[in-house]
């Protein structure tokens, strides 16, 4: 899949509500772009942040998770 | 607590097989609390077998149940339908748990997830130690509360070995010596005279070694027409 | 048992010499990992002679050889006398009690009754271990076959019982080491005629165990023949000290041994006679310990012998109890039926 030039992977972003989360929304604000392929979910902690909720992104599609918190 | 852990998921996979449909069973008891087999760890095992499963070519529809105790008959109605749509069952049960789902459900194929370990506790988060060995004939009377069974390396009953240091069994820092661990619990409660008594051979009998062993309860059991109302085995 | 009656429990060479009051010296003969009884008649010739009878080891450090009894029934066609050692780490009772039967058939007389070294030390360590009776109810067992003429489980002998003289370990350094003379105190109890101990390099150390065991009158019912073995090296005294369980050696010992190489240190690449000219040397300097040890050893009360254990170094022990005053050894006849 990597190399093709069209590739663009999805990422699945785990984000702590009181830092990356608040950041992505103020990026938003000042109208910075990211790119669509990246999905942000909110955690209200990235603590919370299971084995099993990386599990489910990969399976569900993802070709990358970050964790930002 | 009967502790177990997770199989390698490259023997799961292989225990499977080409199984298309294949129902991954949680017990919540013991595997739970060990965390290998309650409903969390089903979930994983699920996530990694679909995923499995498509890396390999090979999808496969993977269902998850966790019932509340794998080793009795009731918990385990509740499953019937479920257990009867799939080609395995993939217990994540004790050895006990995985035997009563093939029990019950004779027309089931009934694969084990888990290798079940020992009866011990939880030291400290993420390490358990064992503790009994079920030897049928418990002596931690005379040994302060400790089992020289279960954590003697070579079940001595009358006494270290010259292997005992610093505290530690010879076979592994990591081991404690049991006879050191009764030593110091009879010297601090002054019982040592217990020691010095020669304990005789054992009658392993008791143990596994007179074949497998079952308990009947005369008090406890049903009526004989009670008993033949009820089936023991269902069918899938 | 009562060692002062008369007649002998089974009459064998060592129980006659510790029982006219000679100072008893045994040695130790390892069987091969083979199928080659050469080997244990050429050992026999070494130690023939030298000591009053020879340990012969039951997979020694759970590694398969040939098993005990069929060594010693060869050792005995040599005339050496054998000590059987019988572990219960590879047999159960009902295997250990056929093999005492057929030990005492082949003329063996002599055991000595031990748990058996873990198997995870040994070339099996996958291998499932038995510790069906533990060394205590071993000696128990076999003092009972003979004295009671009764198999484990209570039945009588429907014809010759094994008349064994039998012997145990003790460790007087091991943890917990208070414990360690109640621990010999056991075995005596349960019937250890003789006691066979640990490699003694630290005779004040055993000084001190010693006159606990004597507090406890243990020298009185039975025979403690110390442990001694030769240093073969700097390099074996530091492993033995630090790695193997109740051995102390003292930096005396350790300082001699280094010592003994000195002339080699510090002269770079040595060639292959520089290295066996220090092994010599060493080996020379393992002995004349050795022979100091046994005379230090002696003059404790409650000692009754020496136990030589030359590992894989049989040759050792006849100049060590040449140099200990030890040879030649005792001839005591046989009592008259």
């Amino acid at each position: 899949m990597s190399d093709q030039p069209s590739f663009e992977p999805q990422i699945v972003a785990f984000c702590c509500r009181h830092c990356a989360y608040t950041a992505a929304d103020l990026a938003g604000g000042l109208r910075f772009q990211y790119p669509t392929s990246i999905k942000v979910v909110e955690l209200p902690c990235t603590g919370r942040l299971d084995v099993l909720h990386v599990l489910r992104a990969f399976e569900d599609g993802a070709d990358g998770v970050i964790a930002a918190g | 607590m009967i502790v177990a852990e997770t199989k390698p998921l490259d023997e799961i996979k292989a225990l499977l097989s080409d199984a298309e449909k294949v129902l991954v069973v949680g017990c919540g008891t013991c595997v739970t609390v060990c965390f290998a087999g309650g409903s969390r760890e089903v979930a994983i095992m699920g996530s990694l077998l679909r995923m499995a499963g498509r890396m390999d070519g090979h999808e496969r529809q993977v269902e998850e149940v966790t019932v509340q105790r794998q080793c009795e008959w009731e918990y385990l109605d509740a499953i019937a339908e479920q257990v009867g749509a799939v080609d395995v069952v993939l217990s994540l049960g004790c050895g006990i748990g995985v035997q009563a789902l093939a029990e019950h459900f004779p027309n089931a194929w009934v694969v084990p997830g888990l290798n079940t370990k020992f009866m011990g506790l939880p030291l400290e988060q993420g390490v358990w130690a064992e503790r009994c060995a079920g030897c049928g004939d418990c002596l931690l009377g005379l040994t302060g509360g400790v089992c020289p069974i279960a954590r003697c390396s070579k079940q001595l009953l009358n006494g270290p070995c010259g292997g005992s240091i610093d505290g530690h069994c010879e076979i592994n820092p990591e081991v404690s010596c049991a006879w050191q661990l009764i030593y110091d619990r009879l010297t601090e409660k002054g019982k040592l005279e217990v020691l010095m008594e020669i304990q005789p051979p054992r009658d392993w009998r008791t143990a596994r070694h007179g074949g497998p062993r079952t308990i009947v309860r005369e008090d406890l059991r049903l009526p004989e027409d009670h008993q033949a109302g009820q089936s023991m085995k269902q069918e899938a | 048992m009562n060692i002062s009656a008369n007649g002998y429990l089974s009459g064998s060479n060592l129980e006659r010499v510790l029982r006219a009051g000679h100072f008893a010296a045994t040695g130790e003969l390892g069987p091969p990992q083979s199928a080659d009884g050469s080997t244990i008649r050429e050992k026999a010739q070494l130690l023939k002679g030298a000591c009053d009878a020879a340990n012969i080891t039951d997979n020694q450090t759970a590694i398969v050889r040939m098993s005990s009894v069929s060594a010693g029934a060869i050792a005995l066609q040599e005339g050496l006398e054998p000590v059987i050692q019988v572990t219960c780490r590879d047999r159960n009772r009902l295997a250990i009690q056929s093999d005492i039967l057929g030990a005492y058939a082949q003329g063996i007389r002599n055991i000595l009754a031990l748990s058996g070294d873990h198997q995870t030390f040994g070339n099996h360590p996958m291998a499932k271990n038995v510790h069906d009776i533990d060394s205590i109810q071993l000696v128990q067992m076999i003092a009972e076959m003979r004295d009671k003429k009764i198999f484990q489980c209570g039945d009588p002998f429907k014809g010759q019982e094994p008349c064994m003289f039998v012997g145990a370990a003790a460790a007087p350094f091991a943890h917990p080491i208070d414990f360690r003379p109640y621990r010999l105190g056991k075995k005596v109890n349960a019937g250890a005629n003789f006691i066979q101990t640990q490699l003694i390099y630290d005779i004040e150390a055993f000084k001190k165990y010693m006159e606990k065991v004597r507090a406890l009158g243990l020298h009185e019912k039975t025979y403690i023949l110390a442990g001694v073995g030769p240093l073969k090296s700097p390099a074996m005294a530091r492993y033995m000290r630090e790695s193997v369980p109740g051995m102390l050696i003292p930096d005396e010992i350790m300082n001699r041994m280094t010592a003994a190489g000195a002339p080699w240190s510090g002269k770079g690449e040595l060639t292959k006679e520089d290295k066996k000219a220090r092994s010599g040397a060493w080996r020379e300097t393992g002995i004349k310990i050795c022979v100091e040890l046994i005379q230090q050893l002696r003059e404790i009360e409650g000692v009754s012998g020496v136990h030589i254990m030359a590992i894989e170094w049989e040759e050792a022990v006849r100049p060590i109890a040449e140099g200990a005053g030890l040879l030649p050894r005792p001839v005591v006849e046989p009592a008259a039926a």
